[in-house]
């Protein structure tokens, strides 16, 4: 049976005073591609940061496809690529020196190197970019460069940070085809990001960390079910009713509401039970349905509820409680 | 890992040095702030010391062959204080930038040995060092006459000084920081004392005794000695022993520079 592309067994590491993770274990098999979500301090650097070999972890256990990560960490890094959530290019080289560079570090055969830059640069738009210095590149550019930087060195796992935050389209679609590539190259990758909606149609598994500690482990379907109760009506009416503008909800069966636009979302449990009594609402009240959704729970639902991130913005909106 | 990994790894970790020291080479070597510090200060701290020597304060300028002669014997140490500047002026100027431009994550996440980054920082020293060198040397034998009597010594004493400070330049760089001032500060805390501490300028025996003891712990002053053996010019210890402490000096900077790198990578 082949060894996982990554295995992490109790992980944690500690700052000082600061307990930056704890108890973090999961396993990655080869070939899938594995969120790794959590808000900002949650844990998130420090686990990559250990999974490569830059930080030695204080307690547990990290292996790359076998390979101890404390005591064979060049082999383990032999095996990988890493995507940096920064665009590191170097922007006094050009792109071509860039891939070269990286090729060297990573000591790629001179037989087929220069071939396989030339298809990297071709695969993210910039072969026509090729003699440039990275300096005149633009944001997007720049992290394709990156990203083909990091599979440079044809990487069996891929550590991918934040790789499409803040681009254009036309970059974050080339990258968003090249992940699923690389997915059906049976990649490993193991990708962080803020983006949920990303990692929900991108991820088979993802992991929500929280202070440091693994929060839930799973496909986001599996973590969408267990929290059917974040099920939701949304419904436009023709006017809203003063009841519904000021937070009174008229539906027992409904856990919280939330004004959204001019349309009204309902949560509830069991959206059957909500969907007659909103019509029978509307019948007494003389108001026409004009629109009128059902919203099973979002992997951003699953995140908020795990983290307890919704202080500012979800609670406030959705603080309309119904019970 | 096995010593048969380790030795399978040397040649894998100097090809990575060498990639490391080429791409310095091709991003950092002209930037002006090196160009101010690698050449620029030693000369000018060179014409100090010679209009100081020969015109003795006045504005009376050096005319005749002895004056002439007299410039030709602070050549050699013109030769140390640029070993000494241009050696350490790489990586304290290139390391804090590429933690600014997060380029350093690179480095230190790719598959090669911690040793290997730091001595592919220090060769890019090395060879502008060396380089950087041959300028007083010419200028030395064309414009002073000045005659090299021991090639060999003073070709061991440039590679072996432009070595070791650059090594010393890579472990200040270690301190981790974005700034390239804040490095260089530290480093002229260092830098600027040597050059009056290490018989560079005035002779050892000039030195009062606790400025002579100090002189023993620094690499420049052994630099300087075997740089005026190579000189013909009588020494103040024995080119072997200048040798040994020397690559003594190396093999700490590196170790120590391994550590911290280490260290503040955590």
């Amino acid at each position: 049976m082949p060894a996982p592309a990554i295995e992490a067994d109790n992980l944690s590491k500690r700052y000082g005073q600061i307990q930056a993770l704890n108890g973090v274990s999961f396993t990655i098999p080869e070939g899938e591609i594995f969120g790794y979500l959590g808000p900002n301090g949650a844990g998130k650097t420090t686990t990559i940061r250990i999974l490569t070999g830059i930080t030695q972890p204080t307690g547990g256990t990290a292996r790359i496809f076998g390979h101890d990560i404390i005591a064979e960490t060049i082999e383990s890094r032999r095996h990988m690529g890493i995507v940096h959530e920064t665009s590191n290019v170097y922007d006094d080289l050009t792109a071509w020196q860039n891939l070269i560079f990286t090729a060297e570090l990573y000591h790629v055969p001179k037989a087929g190197r220069d071939g396989w830059a030339k298809e990297l640069l071709e695969t993210f738009d910039l072969l026509g970019r090729k003699d440039d210095l990275a300096h005149g590149f633009s944001k997007g550019m720049k992290r394709r460069l990156t990203l083909a930087m990091g599979l440079m060195n044809h990487p069996r796992l891929l550590f991918l940070d934040e790789p499409t935050s803040g681009l254009d389209v036309q970059s974050n679609l080339i990258i968003r085809r090249v992940i699923r590539g690389l997915a059906d190259e049976g990649v490993t990758v193991f990708l962080t990001t803020h983006n949920i909606e990303e990692a929900n149609l991108t991820c088979d598994r993802v992991a929500i960390i929280d202070h440091g500690r693994i929060a839930a482990v799973d496909s986001p379907e599996r973590l969408k079910k267990t929290i059917q109760s974040v099920q939701s009506v949304e419904v436009g009416f023709d006017r809203l009713p003063d009841e519904l503008r000021n937070g009174r909800c008229p539906f027992p069966s409904v856990n919280a509401m939330r004004k959204e636009g001019d349309k009204v979302r309902f949560f509830t449990d069991d959206p059957s039970v909500v969907i007659p009594a909103v019509i029978a609402y509307a019948d007494r009240e003389h108001l026409k349905v004009l629109s009128l959704t059902t919203y099973g729970p979002s992997l951003e639902d699953v995140f908020i509820r795990l983290t307890g991130l919704d202080a500012a913005g979800k609670e406030e909106g959705r603080g309309l409680s119904c019970s | 890992m096995q010593l048969r990994e380790k030795l399978r790894q040397i040649p894998l970790d100097l090809m990575a040095s060498w990639a490391i020291a080429k791409k310095d080479m091709v991003i950092y070597y002209l930037r002006p702030n090196i160009i101010v510090s690698g050449i620029l200060f030693p000369l000018f701290m060179f014409l100090a010391f010679a209009i100081g020597s020969i015109g003795g304060g006045s504005s009376q300028a050096p005319q005749g062959a002895s004056e002439i002669a007299q410039l030709g014997a602070l050549i050699p140490g013109l030769l140390a204080i640029t070993v000494l500047f241009s050696a350490s002026s790489i990586e304290p100027v290139s390391i804090p930038i590429e933690r600014r431009m997060k380029t350093f994550d690179r480095l230190i996440s790719a598959p090669m040995s911690l040793q290997a980054l730091v001595f592919g920082e220090s060769i890019s020293g090395f060879l502008y060092s060396v380089g950087i060198a041959l300028i007083p040397l010419a200028i030395g034998i064309i414009f002073f006459g000045n005659v090299i009597i021991a090639p060999f010594a003073l070709a061991v004493a440039l590679c072996l000084a432009s070595l070791c400070f650059s090594s010393m330049g890579t472990l200040f760089a270690a301190y981790p920081t974005e700034n390239v001032g804040e490095v260089m500060s530290m480093l002229n805390l260092v830098r600027f004392p040597l050059i009056f501490l290490s018989g560079v300028f005035i002779p050892l025996s000039s030195l009062p005794g606790w400025g002579q003891v100090i002189a023993y712990f620094s690499p420049l002053t052994y630099t300087s000695d075997l740089i005026r053996f190579g000189y013909g010019a009588t020494s103040h210890l024995s080119p072997y022993v200048d040798t040994v402490a020397l690559l003594a000096f190396i093999i700490a900077f590196q170790a120590f520079g391994n550590y911290l790198y280490r260290k503040f990578n955590e």
